[in-house]
């Protein structure tokens, strides 16, 4: 079928018009020509407006601040004048180092992205001076009083509850309870003002402080300590009524105990909190009845008789069941927070957990031998068996002291005073190619202000004199688009860029761009973890 | 009809869009064997700044360069060797024009303008593969634009930041 001549030939004038337009619209190429604040600048104030200009009119596609701790806002509010794009800043912005990151399209349809630095009062850097020099009276203090609180938690709490429901015969040591449970109050009440201390970063002289008591308050660990002073106080009443009403209060108090762990700490905030949560709600309510039971069950198999014979009777019924819970909890909360295996061993919560383990294996191979040795015979009424299996308990009881003294660590790590010594190194990398290889170095490693040195030679070790050094850099993970920065040519022959900020830890893509001659550009990239 | 509309305007569109947001070549395609006119356009400053320099650099295989004198532009022809003698109509060839510099001049950023030269593509050349003819603008303050980027094998002109204008080879116009 053959076309009209004159169709044809309005075909072809349409398609040369279009044509023209997609030629014309190609030729536009955006590029940023400058920026409010300056990249790199230092401003005292927050910003009233952001703007970037471009060598083009453009059309925002994604307009971000990322904030010093690492938070991304979308920003919404911009105006386009002519070739400069001016936009409204989050209220409330804070000192530190600011990303805008940006995303726009020109005229072509071509995204081009980008980033631009500025910093309000001082850049950041991380961690501040304060948290390098670990405040130990304060620390100490906040350990100690974490391993009272577990003391009083099991053994106070999960002692009544084992006095009032398990081992009625074990009422003996119901003063030691009641002492170790006061203990737990007095030491709940005192972690309150440490963990206040310790966020604000005040001595321990500051204790009688007010404002340390508030934040102390303030923080998720807070309501943890009202909890448990309640967990405490219906103890103590649990401990003075034997009958219904002292049963209920030891129940209740059990409950409240556990609840109040898994209300706050690490392991409670790690997602999936719906599986983590409850995980730690059992592996407390378990540790407290199997451990609480250990001081009323020495009692009454030393006093012996029919109570004593009964106590152990239920005991080693019981308690294999709940320990099987324990470990169960207590290995998904392991796997949750450690993950990698290898983390096990590079973490400092990983070393602490390892020790724990340690000692749990101490600790269950003499449970072992009570149960299997000592049990029977003690049971019959063999006087040294039953002397044996009391020694027994007790040395057990030790070992639970330590297991607590360890986990109580956990409040500390990861150290911050280690990832500081860590981050002090200098990140660095080299890179590799047949047309040039490159050593760079970040110094520090951390987010925050860093110096970038590159030493560049020919892939044969022989000193390579480029015209030009740019490094780039990018951390697609938290959405900041490239920055770059030139670098200058020092006297011993190295590359250094200095007006670099990092603003958050991560993984960082650096790639530094060699003009080798007029003609020639030689682009090397590799990634490189930043320290917090 | 619409079908082959819709086609004509596919062709042209991917033929002209793709890669002019950078200096290119007008022309996309040239039989190797042929004189070329090589016509360079320039769309943008280097941020912001006027272009005052341009230069060229001429690949390894084309020779009997031309360039096109512009108006309140400077001209200069730096000659060598080539790497081997080529073949211009009969007569073997070794040296000439490696490199071309407009200078002088001034092409704002906003806006535009073509520099022209009259090359030779020589039959070694390979129909099949792209020529690349790297090309820097030189701005004020030591700023430079700098097309110099040639896709390494299996990668293409999008995706890099700064590619060399390219033109693609055909086989040789018969009858020569």
């Amino acid at each position: 079928m053959r076309d009209h001549p004159g169709r044809a030939c309005i075909q072809v004038f349409l398609a040369g018009i279009l044509w023209c337009c997609l030629a014309a619209a190609a030729m536009a190429h955006a590029s940023l020509t400058g920026s409010v604040p300056a990249d790199g600048a230092v401003v005292d104030t927050p910003p009233q407006s952001l703007s970037l200009s471009f060598s083009e009119p453009v059309s925002p596609l994604v307009l971000r601040l990322v904030l010093p701790d690492g938070q991304a806002r979308t920003l919404g509010t911009f105006v386009l004048r002519d070739r400069v794009l001016e936009i409204v800043p989050p209220d409330g912005l804070g000192a530190g180092t600011h990303v805008l990151v940006w995303r726009v399209v020109s005229e072509d349809g071509h995204p081009v992205a980008g980033s631009t630095v500025f910093s309000i009062g001082a850049p950041s850097s991380a961690p501040p001076v304060a948290e390098t020099a670990a405040d130990w009276p304060v620390r100490i203090a906040l350990w100690l009083a974490r391993v009272a609180l577990y003391v009083g938690l099991f053994f106070g709490i999960g002692g009544l509850f084992s006095v009032r429901w398990l081992i009625p015969g074990g009422a003996d040591g119901l003063r030691v309870i009641r002492g170790v449970t006061l203990l737990g109050l007095a030491a709940a009440v005192l972690s309150l003002g440490f963990q206040g201390l310790d966020a604000l970063g005040v001595p321990l002289s500051g204790l009688m402080d007010r404002t340390v008591w508030q934040a102390g308050l303030a923080t998720r660990f807070g309501l943890t300590v009202i909890v448990l002073l309640a967990a405490f106080c219906l103890a103590v009443v649990a401990s003075f009524r034997a009958a219904f009403a002292g049963r209920a209060a030891s129940l209740a108090s059990l409950l409240a105990g556990g609840g109040a762990l898994a209300l706050s700490g690490h392991a409670s905030s790690a997602a999936p909190q719906w599986l983590t949560q409850p995980a730690v709600f059992v592996h407390a309510i378990t540790i407290a009845v199997w451990i609480g039971a250990l001081l009323p069950l020495a009692c009454a198999v030393r006093r012996g008789g029919d109570a004593g014979r009964q106590a152990l009777d239920r005991f080693s019924r019981l308690i294999p069941a709940c320990v099987a819970a324990l470990a169960l909890a207590g290995l998904l909360l392991a796997v949750v927070q450690i993950q990698a295996f290898g983390a096990l061993f590079s973490t400092a919560y990983g070393a602490v957990l390892l020790v724990k383990m340690a000692l749990l294996a101490v600790l269950f191979s003499l449970v072992a031998l009570n149960r299997w040795v000592f049990t029977r015979p003690a049971a019959r009424g063999d006087r040294g068996a039953t002397r044996r299996l009391v020694r027994s308990i007790i040395v057990e009881t030790m070992i639970v002291l330590a297991v607590l003294a360890v986990a109580a660590a956990w409040r500390f790590t990861p150290p911050p005073r280690a990832l500081a010594l860590a981050a002090a190194q200098p990140a660095s990398i080299h890179i590799h190619s047949d047309k040039a290889m490159a050593e760079i170095a970040l110094t520090p490693g951390r987010a925050g202000p860093v110096r970038l040195s590159a030493v560049i030679l020919s892939p044969d070790f022989t000193p390579l004199s480029p015209k030009e050094v740019t490094f780039v850099l990018s951390n697609p993970e938290a959405g900041i688009e490239p920055m770059r920065r030139r670098a200058a040519l020092q006297g011993d022959g190295t590359w250094q860029a200095t007006d670099v900020i990092l603003p958050l830890a991560g993984r960082w893509r650096v790639r530094i761009d060699i003009l080798v001659s007029d003609f020639e550009l030689v682009r090397l990239q590799e990634t490189v973890e930043i320290a917090p | 009809m619409l079908k082959r509309m819709l086609a004509t305007v596919a062709v042209l569109a991917i033929g002209s869009g793709a890669a002019l947001a950078h200096v290119s070549l007008q022309s996309k395609e040239a039989p190797v064997g042929s004189t070329y006119r090589a016509i360079l356009q320039v769309p943008h400053g280097c941020e912001g700044r006027p272009t005052n320099v341009l230069r060229v650099q001429i690949p390894e295989g084309v020779i009997a360069v031309k360039p096109q004198p512009k108006a309140g532009w400077t001209l200069e022809k730096i000659k060598g060797a080539y790497a081997k003698s080529y073949d211009y109509h009969g007569t073997p060839t070794s040296e000439g024009v490696k490199e071309i510099v407009w200078s002088g001049g001034s092409l704002g950023d906003d806006e535009y303008d073509e520099f022209v030269l009259r090359v030779y593509l020589t039959k070694d050349l390979k129909a099949g593969e792209t020529l690349y003819f790297p090309v820097v603008q030189e701005c004020p303050d030591g700023m430079a634009e700098r097309w110099i980027e040639i896709p390494a094998e299996g990668q293409s002109a999008d995706d890099l930041e700064l590619p060399a204008p390219g033109v693609k080879l055909v086989e040789a116009a018969g009858g020569h």
